[in-house]
């Protein structure tokens, strides 16, 4: 059976990730500067994707620091999870070029209808 | 020490079930209280005072709550009634799906032939014919569309398409209540509650983490369906014993008795793998017919026999019901479901 697709959120928070582990609060940080602000995750909807992530193996706990009284658990990718990552970049890629190509050709076509 | 923001936010992620905040809830509330708290003490104060969790991250929380309570990963005991749901929610949209299908093969012969059907709820308030009917048929015809979707697994045009789908029956209620031209104490509350609305919020158990349905089998229920319940009621029109047909919450606990008959020898099997899921179903469905048989009760207040007869359903489905309930109770322990996932707590 085919696996899901990677949904938008969880593309991001994996990303969030690849450079190295983070807490929660960052992610939500780092996932809301990758999209430009485009994608503000709440927290229930973060714990949403990273149990499900943590589920599907491709992220795990990587440390506990203390901070203001309170514990951050930090997250980092798995191995499987920095293929699954990898693998849903190239995807992400080369549906860009398709679009980029075919607005390329579009653009020609309109430019040379108009001409 | 907890401030009022924390205890705020604490008391929302109480929609989640305690074995995730057992996991998670500490790890929540440092990433809630991190994106509102600025590390300046008397900003801090003033903010955890005046503060609270929005709107937007309450449903965020009550939206996982959904997804784990009904089927999410490592969630084994809710697992199995997750499914259960689904299936009976697929359940009674097949059944709203057979009656339009019925609506399209006799359209226009259909309340002659079948007049014990319930009339669109609509037809109370309005007059027939014209543009409303148009709207009540449509919506009726509706159902095979939203019934299709789900089963194909297109959740979110099920889910809208069911949302438009019980507007006109709540419109010609409201306006059968309002005028005061309602039949009975309770009208066609009942169905439109049990079998409109409620199929339609528990659509929510169908989110992205459900198991994919069984396409093909409920596809082909649909057909197979129709045959079985208009297959026997046409033939006893036919032959002149329609005075034996049931009224529509009657039909409806007799199909429901005669699946769990149908389903009992599996459910007694222990050789029969993953049948406690049927059981849970048919539990459901007995309790949206029983439900639906008892507010209807009332439609009778003055004929002493068909409530003896009402009664009779009611205690054949219960006793029906009673066939299929161990197995349904092994199900919640045995059926096998996602993995936990205590290894993120490390």
């Amino acid at each position: 059976m085919a696996s899901k697709p990677m949904t938008g959120q969880a593309f991001f928070v994996l990303t969030a990730l690849a450079d190295g582990p983070r807490h929660g609060y960052g992610i939500v940080g780092e996932v809301a500067e990758l999209s430009q602000g485009r994608v503000k995750l709440k927290i229930g909807s973060l714990y949403g994707v990273l149990d499900r992530l943590a589920v599907e193996g491709l992220i795990e706990p990587d440390r506990e620091e203390a901070h203001d009284g309170r514990l951050r658990r930090y997250y980092r990718l798995t191995r499987d999870g920095r293929g699954a990552l990898a693998e849903e970049a190239e995807l992400r890629a080369a549906t860009a070029r398709v679009v980029r190509a075919r607005l390329g050709q579009t653009g020609t076509a309109a430019a040379g209808a108009s001409g | 020490m907890s401030s009022d923001l924390e205890r705020r936010y604490r008391r929302v992620l109480r929609l989640l079930p305690g074995w995730y905040r057992e996991q998670w809830e500490e790890d929540m509330v440092a990433a809630f209280l991190d994106s509102w708290l600025t590390g300046d003490p008397e900003a801090d104060e003033y903010i955890s005072k005046a503060a609270g969790p929005s709107s937007a991250e309450v449903a965020s929380v009550a939206g996982l709550a959904v997804r784990l309570y009904l089927g999410g990963p490592g969630t084994a005991r809710r697992y199995a009634w997750g499914q259960a749901l689904r299936r009976a929610v697929l359940a009674v949209l097949l059944l709203h799906a057979v009656l339009a299908v019925d609506i399209l093969v006799f359209l226009e012969g259909n309340r002659r032939l079948v007049g014990w059907l319930p009339a669109p709820p609509g037809s109370l308030a309005v007059a027939p014919g014209g543009v409303w009917d148009a709207v009540f048929y449509l919506a009726s015809v509706t159902w095979i569309a939203v019934f299709v979707a789900l089963a194909v697994g297109h959740y979110r045009t099920g889910r809208v398409l069911a949302a438009l789908a019980i507007v006109p029956n709540l419109a010609a209620l409201l306006q059968a209540q309002l005028t005061g031209i309602m039949p009975a104490p309770f009208g066609s509350w009942p169905f439109w509650a049990l079998f409109d609305l409620a199929p339609v919020l528990a659509m929510t158990a169908f989110h992205r983490d459900a198991p994919p349905t069984a396409r093909r089998p409920w596809l082909l229920a649909l057909p197979a369906g129709y045959l079985l319940v208009y297959g026997p009621l046409l033939a006893l029109e036919a032959t002149g014993n329609s005075a034996w047909l049931p009224d529509f919450p009657g039909l409806c606990c007799i199909i429901v008795s005669l699946a769990c008959l149908a389903h009992a020898p599996r459910a007694w099997s222990r050789r029969a793998a993953g049948t406690g899921l049927w059981s849970l179903t048919l539990i459901l469905l007995a309790a949206v017919a029983g439900a639906n048989r008892l507010l209807t009760l009332t439609d009778y207040v003055n004929d002493p026999h068909l409530i003896k007869v009402s009664l009779a359903e009611l205690l054949i489905v219960l006793a029906a019901v009673a066939l299929v309930a161990p197995d349904a109770a092994r199900a919640q322990a045995v059926t096998p479901a996602p993995p936990h996932p205590s290894a993120v707590a490390g």
